[in-house]
């Protein structure tokens, strides 16, 4: 948005730049030709006015200007005729300075009245005589002050007209952007089906609104199949499983020695485990169906912590690590109460299974605005922060942990489930230790 | 017991049939509702295990039209996993049980087992339990061993009230999450071992007898 503005401002200030060389060019080029013109114009009437006279003859001269001035078309011109030691002789204008030979600009200093711009011409009319010849470059009064109005009105339409107009385009494109982005915002918060609306009168950007809808589609359509290919593999495996895990069961209740039944006890638990995997992965594609979020109720996570650290410990107990819960009062959220269990779950037993005995796990809910927040911290030996994004990856096992229980799939459901109530799962370095926090939106 | 399998899938359907004779039941397969009911106007049954989806008639249909008639065999419902809304569904319609395929044909008869038991007793509320010399006051949160008071904390006492609810049958691992925990996920670690140790812990704390059997693969049984 910050490129489209400065871009727009960008096009304005270099509109008004060009629009202001050409008024200021039109302008010069305007007042050269007429100074040319009247420059022109006393040059001839100076040249008949001494082409009558003998060099030197000052009385033929001041009769022809007498002559001149009694003419009806001669009224912007002037004359003033002086000796060689600079005194006036005649004329029917007086000029305040002394001239020498030349062109010169007149302004109202120069003391000729009802003249605030004109050009002299001043030449020699021989023995010594100075002839000047005066003329208004301004004919009309207030021809700079009008020429300076038409400008303004001109240019300053044209000007107004086009920032208007960029104004306009800027405020259609940054509002179908607004329509994209709320989209693409909508879809990271997991609504899957939002879409850019589309302008029923077609043009360029109902067409790009309807490619991106397309994308969208297709996105949508490979995460379904990515997603049924996953379930659709625990789903079939799970068969297979059962049975092995029958035969397991028939066979230990027939062992015959206490040796051979602890390694089908071993049999028979990784067979369980191999099934929790399945159901894991058959989880997360339950989570990210979103189906869970139609039954959202209204669900206290304090309560929720409680539970899970009473079940846990137990287990805690048994591993040498402590278990405590940091309740801070209510706090109400809408969601599902099952699933944000499980999380919880699985976060405990993480901070349990990858720490050494002794370590204190902290589990607790607190509301802060309007987040309800649900927090593990351990005081073991972390993670490291590059391996953060590793962790949260789908059987994304870090080398530290291959030998600990776990199969990698605690993380992700956790995130999945985070997501679906449109909150998010961070990782943060305890120092010392690991915190994991559920950033939930509180009721 | 004699147990009726409605399941169209026939290969799961003889799957399960031989591994449930396998554990001495007498089991016959239906593989339509229409064909679930006629069978069961015919012969008597102790309990139905009923898949959820099925041609012409959906399971949850099928209890209907039973219970209407008047039938009040216990009937466990089978179903996909991943959908959760359908146990809701499916309990509502009057089944008893409910659990995803494909499950351990172990852990269906420790269900059917527990309902057909549980048929026995219907009201949850005051009345006291009795299993060996355990009595159970659940109303009163309260229990005691060969007369001696037992301190337990809240999920202890879940768990021994629901093993001696069932007392003489195994419950699972999966049932004891779902009934004294309340939860429809197993969690990766094992709480319920760890609950029936501590359990135990307390049972025997002065040299009893331990009244919990374990059984490898399939779960607890309280001794009655």
């Amino acid at each position: 948005m910050a490129s489209l503005r400065t871009l727009t401002a960008a096009f304005l200030g270099a509109f008004g730049a060009a629009t202001v060389a050409t008024g200021y060019t039109t302008y010069t080029a305007t007042r050269g030709a007429i100074v040319r013109l009247v420059d022109e114009r006393i040059q001839a009437v100076s040249g008949v006015l001494l082409s009558e006279a003998r060099p030197g003859d000052a009385a033929t001269i001041l009769a022809g200007i007498d002559a001149f001035a009694r003419r009806r078309d001669s009224g912007d011109i002037g004359f003033e005729l002086r000796d060689a030691r600079g005194r006036r002789l005649g004329g029917n204008v007086m000029v305040a300075r002394a001239l020498p030979v030349g062109t010169f600009d007149l302004h109202g200093g120069d003391g000729i009245a009802g003249l605030t711009a004109g050009r002299a011409l001043v030449r020699d009319a021989g023995a010594g005589l100075r002839l000047v010849t005066i003329a208004e470059t301004e004919p009309i009064d207030g021809l700079g002050a009008a020429r300076l109005r038409i400008y303004l009105f001109g240019f300053g339409a044209i000007v107004l007209i086009v920032a208007v107009g960029t104004g306009a385009f800027g405020l259609l494109v940054r509002r179908r952007i607004a329509e994209v982005r709320a989209t693409a915002e909508a879809i990271i918060d997991g609504d899957m089906a939002r879409r850019v609306p589309v302008d029923p009168r077609g043009g360029v950007f109902a067409a790009q609104a309807v490619a991106f809808n397309r994308m969208l589609d297709r996105i949508a359509a490979l995460l379904e199949s990515v997603r049924n290919v996953s379930s659709d593999i625990a789903h079939d495996l799970r068969t297979p499983l059962a049975r092995l895990h029958a035969r397991l069961t028939r066979l230990a209740a027939r062992a015959e020695s206490e040796e051979i039944a602890d390694e089908l006890d071993a049999a028979l638990a990784q067979c369980d485990e191999l099934m929790a995997m399945f159901a894991a992965i058959l989880r997360i594609a339950e989570v990210e169906g979103e189906r869970r979020r139609a039954a959202f109720a209204a669900v206290d996570l304090s309560a929720i912590v409680a539970e899970v650290a009473e079940a846990m410990a137990p287990v805690a107990a048994e591993g040498e690590r402590r278990l405590i819960v940091e309740a801070a009062g209510d706090v109400p959220l809408r969601g599902d109460r099952q699933l944000l269990s499980q999380a919880a779950f699985n976060l405990v037993e993480n901070a349990l299974n990858h720490t050494p005995p002794g370590t204190t796990v902290r589990i607790g809910a607190a509301r802060t605005g309007g987040r309800a927040m649900l927090s593990v911290r351990d005081d073991g030996p972390g993670i490291a922060l590059t391996d953060h994004a590793a962790a949260l990856r789908r059987f994304g096992r870090l080398d530290a942990s291959r030998h600990q229980p776990g199969y990698g799939l605690g993380l992700p459901l956790i995130d999945a489930v985070a997501r679906l109530h449109r909150g998010t799962l961070t990782l943060a370095d305890g120092a010392p230790g690991l915190i994991a926090t559920l950033d939930l939106p509180a009721s | 017991m004699d147990l009726l399998l409605v399941e169209d899938d026939a290969d799961y359907a003889d799957t399960l049939r031989s591994e449930l004779t396998a554990l001495d039941h007498r089991v016959v397969v239906a593989p339509t509702g229409p064909a679930a009911l006629v069978e069961i106007e015919r012969d008597r049954f102790d309990a139905v295990i009923l898949d959820r989806m099925l041609p012409h008639l959906d399971g949850a249909s099928v209890v209907r039209r039973l219970r209407d008639n008047g039938h009040r065999l216990p009937v466990l419902m089978l179903s996909a996993l991943g959908q959760s809304d359908q146990k809701i569904d499916g309990l509502e319609s009057g089944a008893d049980d409910y659990v995803v395929k494909p499950t351990p044909a172990a852990e269906l008869d420790a269900r059917i087992k527990a309902l057909v038991r549980a048929r026995g007793w219907i009201d949850d509320g005051a009345e006291t339990l009795r299993a060996g010399d355990i009595t159970i006051s659940p109303g009163q949160f309260r229990a005691w061993r060969d007369g001696r008071p037992l301190d337990l904390a809240k999920l202890e006492f879940k768990l021994l009230t629901e093993l001696a609810r069932h007392a003489g049958s195994f419950l699972t691992r999966a049932m004891l999450i779902e009934r004294v925990w309340g939860y429809d996920f197993e969690p990766a670690t094992n709480i319920v071992d760890a609950q029936v140790r501590m359990l135990r812990r307390k049972l025997t704390a002065d040299g009893a007898d331990d009244p919990i059997v374990t059984k490898r693969g399939i779960g607890y049984m309280l001794r009655v």
